[in-house]
Parts: C-alpha cells; structure tokens; sequence
C-alpha cells in the first residue's frame, strides 16, 4: 500500500479532481480577475487594455477606502467583542450540562439557522424607526422614540451589531466542540486542587484552546472582509456610502455601474488584502507556538542540568 | 502491485464509461422525444410550420398584479394564436435583472428582452450590439406618443420600443387632507409649510423611496425641470458632456432638495428605507403624501390596501418653484421602461413578430389601461371605459394638459458610471451630511 501511494501516476489520479477543481473554480477566475483588472471592459462587447489606470483610480476613490475601514471594524468588532462574549457561553454552556445545556445551546444558534434574507428584514423592521421595536421601546421607557438608527453616523454600529449577532453562534459552536475535546480529567484534577471557576477558565480552558481560537480567528477576519449579503439587503452600503463593504463596493461597480475592469481591480486588491492578512495572522499565532516551545525546552534542559 | 493499479485505473475507467453511456442514452432518448413531439405538433397545426420557443427575459417578477399581469396576459394569448410558438418567461427584479442581462449578454441572450431607453442602461448594450434593429415604417400607425421613440434609437436606426410613460407624482391621500382642511400646495413654500403643520399635527408629511436612490434622483430632476424648463435637457447634457455642473441651477436645486429633507418634509430615516417600506407608510395611512412615478397608479386598483386608503389616493405634480422657467402645467415625464430583441435571436423574424403584436395598441396599450398601470406609451383616448380611477384619470389629465416634458430623468441621462455615482451620493447630500459643492463635484469626477 505504502508502495501505491508513492506511485506518482497513483498521486496523479488522487489529486488531479482536486487540483483540477482548484484550478478552475479558483485559480482560473483569479487569473481572468488580474487580466480584466487591466481593461477598461463594462462586461459587455469590445475592451481596450488601459494599463494602471483602474488602479490608479483605487487610491483616490473614497468610497472603496470607507469600505475597507469598515472592514476593519468588523472584524476588529469580530475578535474583540463577538469571539470573547462566544468563548465564555461556550465554556458556561459545558459547565451547565444536562438539559439546560441542550437548550442554551440551541437558542443560541438559531440566528445562523435562518436565512440571512430574512435575518436582513427582521433587522430593518427593529430599526425603523416610524414603527421598529426599538423606537418603541425608547418610547415606551418615556423617550422621543425618534432615533433614525440607519441614519448617516450610526448606520455602521448599527450595522456592525447586526453581523456580531448573527455570526456569534457559529463561534460559539466552534469554541463548545473545541472546550468539549478537552480532557475532563483535568477539570478535575483542577478541582480537586481548589481552583475556581475564572481559574479553570484562565489556566486550563484557555490555554488548552489556542488551535480553535487561531482557526475563529483567521475565519472571523476572512468573513469580515467577504461581507456582503447582510449590508446589500440591509442598507445596500447606504446612506451614501456610509455603510459600504469592500465585496458590496465590488458588486456595485462591476455589475451596477457597468466598469467590470474596475470591479476587477477592486478584486485584485481584495484578495491581495485577505492573503496578506491570512499570512499575518498565521505568523503571529506560529510565533508564539514557536517562542513557548522554546520555553518549554529552555524549561526542560534547566531541570535536566539541575 | 502494479496489477492492483492497472485494476484500479480499469475500475475507473469503467465507470467513466458507465456513466458516459447513461449520459448519451439520455440524451438520444430526449431527442427522440422532442422530434416526436415535434412531428405531433406539425400534423396538428400543419399550416403553423415548425415548433418554436421564445424566451422572454422581464423585469416584472409579479404576474399576478399591475405590468406583470399584462405582459402575461400578452403572452398568453399569443401562444392561444400561434399553437407553435411557446413561450418561455423568465422574470427579475429590476436589479437582479441587470445583472443577469449582463451574464446573457456573453452568452445566449433570450429573444425578447426588457430593457430601459436610456443611456445609462443602453449605451453599453447598444455599443456591444446586442439589439436587433427595428424597421421604424412597422410601427406606423401603433400611435407611439411624439417623441417616446427618441431613447431607443442611435444614429437614426431603432432599437427597441417603448412601454410607458411615466410621470413623476406627489400622491396624497385626500382624506387625511380633507381632515385636516389642508390643501394641494400651489408653490413649493406651500409644500414646505404644508409639511410643517403635518408635522405638527404628528402625521408624517411625504414617503420617500430614499434607499435607493433614484427616486430622490428623479425628485432632484423635478425640482431641475422646474427651475429650468425647456433649458433643461439641454443643461443636463452639457454638463455631462464637459462633466462641469456649475450651473446655478443644479445648485438651486440640490439646495432645495436639502432644504426640504432638513425642513422635515421627507419621513425619518427616509435615506435607507426601500420602496416597500415608503409604500407601505403611505398605504397604511401613516403618511399624507407619497412621491413616485405613475406606475404606482395601480394603488388605486389593489385590493391588498385598505379601502379608505385605496379610494382616496390623489396625485398632484411638482408645486411651482420661485423663480422657475415653467408654468404649472410643465411636467417631468419620460419613457423609460420597454422592449427589445435580440440581435442573436435564432428565431429572429419570430420574436418580432411577438414584439409586434405586444405593441398592438390593443393589446399592452388598452390591457394595460384596463389594469391601471400608468400610461402607455401610445395613444390610449380610445380605449376609456368610462370605469376609471379618478386616479387614472388625474393622470391622464396632466399629461394631457401638459405643455412641456422633461424627458429622460438626470440620473439616466449619462452613463450608468455616473448614475450610481448620483444615485449614491443624492443619500448624503439630502441628509446633510454631504455639501452641495462636494455632491455637485462627486458627480462631475465619475463623467470620464
């Protein structure tokens, strides 16, 4: 067997669907995106090849550099906020047991069960503000009521809250299966040595969590620069531009606006921008696998020369 | 080992022949079928000729209501006539629909397609010839009104026809004014004072259609036009052509729009809310008044809205600006929306002939007014029924009265770069969070 799968027609066979299913699902449209990058086609008809000039373009359009900051706060919104709230109900979740933990561990899935459609006009609904629940409920606690919570300078947070919500599950879930593979014997083991509950978390849970934290995050960056159905059906980037997102920018000027060679350029930088920030985080998480592993064995040669 | 390999490869082999024969079988197996019926066709409708299908690509996704419901009726019929022709829909909103227009416009486009006369929308579509050209001595004696021609033609040649004429309209609803004694505004400072005591008296002034954008396009065009009046095409297009917007009058006017939504005369949020949402306000009585074009007539007809709302819609048009160049009856109206065929088309002669019979001034011009979906683009003074809305009728009065048209709106006057970028920024300019200068200065750098 060992023998078969060092035959290189045999690896060829086993990995050619996959290469090829790569190669054209993947690498192809990347290829093609470049090529376009540099015309200046509508989609439609005849091209002419203009150089840098689309990307020239890039560094002074306004509405592409909003996006990307917003971008940012996603997923600065993602790790600070979504994953440290998902990490905690996770670890309470597995503390809980029994029915309750069933329960609880529905309930907070089910905004990722329902279409994002629907999660968009649920939304729109609570913020409206002539009949949205929330104006309803600030007017029911004595206030105005008046709040226009998709208007210029709010849209975002607004915005913002909507996503952490609705991806928190999918977080959670990950991290409970992450807490769940990790040994019970050391709970108690903790236990027995008198450590808390912020104790255990801190010392055991945390640290024992490290891969699933690194895959939450890398994913929460990648999901946070690739949003777009939420912000289209929610406000469309609107007000202006105010809550635009890079893929919705794309999808608006290739396809709305006719420039398909910007909207390709617009893609160029975009995946430049996901590789580049995947690359980072990679090496700030091997980084520090690196340096305690050193640690460790800088441990391990004391106590040997002790 | 090598036995095992050569067994596997043979394995796969076999199965990738497997499942080359079902797909071939299959295949022959659908094409003996389809001759089949092709020969049953063709002993039954001998004199028809062959089996034909159409496939028409529309922007009315609801057959059961308004336009949607015409086309089908349409369509219908004429497969009633023509056994052999069938007739494929496949319908989009109009968004949706653009887009796809475009991934059909690589390959395979349908024969009969929805399309909007104007150059944001047509100029890319006719630069890469995707349209059939139209023998204009067809259409003759169809009764297209004057000049609704003009959008769907380049270079003297026709491309396409179109379907309505739309006219920009305040609705209101006559019974929360007769409430209140408030009445049609005659000048536009009567709108404003007009929308302070509704405001006043805790009623929502004006729905408005501010997410998405060219509504409040098409409200700037309004205030343009009557600033300008017959100047005005003539303003727009300059402006586009040398991409200098310094004319005083798009100041005036985006000025006023800002005014107005600062003066409260617009619903709350009015810059993200979507038409369902804008509609509903008004359709449910919450709001007096309701800006759209009249299209939306049809609100009239819809059993879905409250009686004491349906029965009570009324329009008026755009309230006489100070130191405006038109008289009250000067309106803003254009042809926008209509139909095309495909220059690829197989069944070319076909799809004309469908196109030809759609336009038959009795069928999408009298089926549509019996539905009430706004004016056609032909004359329709033969088909009153007497059973009209006063709605209908109110419309049919103003253009009939009119002495001056707009035409094509501001935002579809210049490429479909520029439309998305007005349609963006006319958000951040009527909430105020964007000057006048910087709107008029971030329209002007999207013309090339």
């Amino acid at each position: 067997m060992k023998k078969m799968y060092s035959n290189k027609a045999v690896i060829a066979v086993l990995v050619g669907p996959g290469l090829l299913l790569f190669a054209f699902a993947v690498l192809a449209p990347i290829i093609l995106s470049i090529y376009y990058g540099f015309t200046n086609s509508t989609g439609m008809g005849s091209y002419d090849f203009v150089g840098m000039k689309n990307y020239k373009e890039l560094i002074h359009d306004e509405a592409f550099f909003i996006s990307i900051r917003n971008s940012a706060l996603l997923a600065l919104g993602f790790i600070c906020i979504q994953h440290p709230i998902a990490m905690v109900t996770a670890y309470i979740l597995d503390r809980l047991g029994g029915r309750a933990e069933h329960f609880f561990r529905c309930v907070f899935f089910i905004p990722n069960v329902i279409s994002v459609a629907v999660i968009a006009y649920l939304w729109k609904f609570i913020y409206n503000p002539d009949f949205g629940l929330l104006n309803n409920i600030i007017k029911f606690f004595g206030g105005e009521g008046k709040v226009n919570w998709l208007g210029q300078d709010i849209a975002i947070w607004s915005v913002l809250i909507v996503l952490i919500w609705h991806g928190f599950g999918w977080g959670m879930l990950i991290y409970y299966t992450g807490i769940k593979n990790i040994d019970p014997t050391l709970y108690e083991a903790a236990s027995i040595d008198g450590a808390g509950s912020v104790q255990t978390f801190f010392g055991i849970t945390l640290p024992l969590m490290k891969p699933v934290i690194q895959v939450n995050v890398t994913m929460a960056l990648i999901s946070a620069l690739k949003q777009m159905e939420t912000v289209y059906l929610l406000t469309n980037g609107g007000p202006g531009n105010a809550t635009q997102f890079t893929a919705n920018y794309l999808y608006q000027q290739a396809f709305r606006a006719f420039k398909y060679g910007y909207g390709n350029a617009i893609g160029v930088v975009f995946i430049i921008l996901c590789v580049v920030l995947t690359v980072i985080t990679n090496k700030v998480f091997e980084d520090r696998d690196l340096k305690e592993e050193k640690k460790l064995n800088k441990i391990s040669m004391r106590k040997e020369a002790i | 080992m090598k036995k095992k390999i050569v067994s596997m490869i043979a394995t796969m082999a076999l199965v990738a022949t497997t499942f080359a024969g079902c797909g071939s079988g299959s295949a022959s197996n659908a094409d003996t079928a389809a001759a089949d019926s092709s020969e049953d066709a063709a002993t039954e409708t001998a004199s028809d000729g062959e089996e034909i299908t159409l496939k028409l690509f529309s922007n009315l996704p609801d057959r059961k209501n308004g336009q949607g419901l015409v086309e089908q009726t349409i369509v219908d019929a004429y497969m009633a006539e023509h056994p052999n022709v069938t007739i494929e829909v496949e319908t989009l909103d109009e968004e949706a629909y653009k887009t796809k227009f475009k991934a059909y416009s690589m390959d395979e486009m349908p024969d009969i397609v929805s399309i909007w006369g104007q150059p944001s929308f047509l100029d890319e579509v006719l630069d890469a010839g995707l349209l059939a050209e139209l023998n204009t001595a067809d259409y003759a004696d169809y009764d297209f009104v004057e000049g609704s021609l003009d959008g769907f033609m380049k270079d003297g040649k026709l491309y396409g026809l179109p379907r309505n004429t739309d006219v920009a309209a305040f609705y209101y609803n006559q019974k929360i004014f007769e409430d209140n004694g408030w009445t049609v505004p005659e000048t536009y400072d009567d709108l404003l004072a007009l929308a302070k005591d509704m405001q006043a008296k805790g009623v929502t002034p004006l729905a408005m259609d501010g997410g998405d954008g060219w509504p409040l396009a098409v409200y700037l065009t309004d205030v343009l036009y009557k600033l300008t009046g017959s100047d005005y095409a003539n303003i727009v297009t300059n402006a586009l052509e040398t991409g200098d917007f310094s004319d005083p009058a798009f100041t005036k006017a985006a000025q006023l729009l800002q005014d107005s939504a600062a003066a409260g005369l617009f619903q709350t949020g009015f810059d993200t809310q979507d038409y369902g949402t804008a509609q509903n306000l008004f359709t449910n009585g919450q709001a007096a008044m309701y800006y759209m074009g009249s299209w939306d007539a049809s609100m009239a007809l819809n059993q879905d809205i409250p009686e004491e709302v349906r029965t009570n819609i009324r329009m008026f048009t755009m309230p006489q600006i100070e130191g405006g160049a038109t008289s009250a009856t000067d309106i803003t109206a254009w042809n926008g929306g209509g139909y095309a065929v495909a220059a690829g088309s197989e069944n070319l002669d076909q799809a004309k002939d469908f196109l030809n019979y759609m336009y038959l001034p009795e069928n999408l011009s009298k089926i549509g007014w019996e539905n009430g979906v706004g004016m056609s683009a032909q004359d329709e003074s033969d088909f009153m029924t007497g059973n009209e809305t006063e709605l209908q009728m109110q419309f049919v009065d103003a253009v009939g009265a009119a002495t001056g048209l707009s035409g094509t709106t501001m935002n579809d006057r210049g490429t479909s770069a520029f439309k998305t970028a007005i349609e963006t920024s006319i958000q951040n300019m009527s909430n105020g969070s964007m000057t006048v200068e910087d709107f008029l200065s971030n329209i002007a750098s999207s013309i090339e």
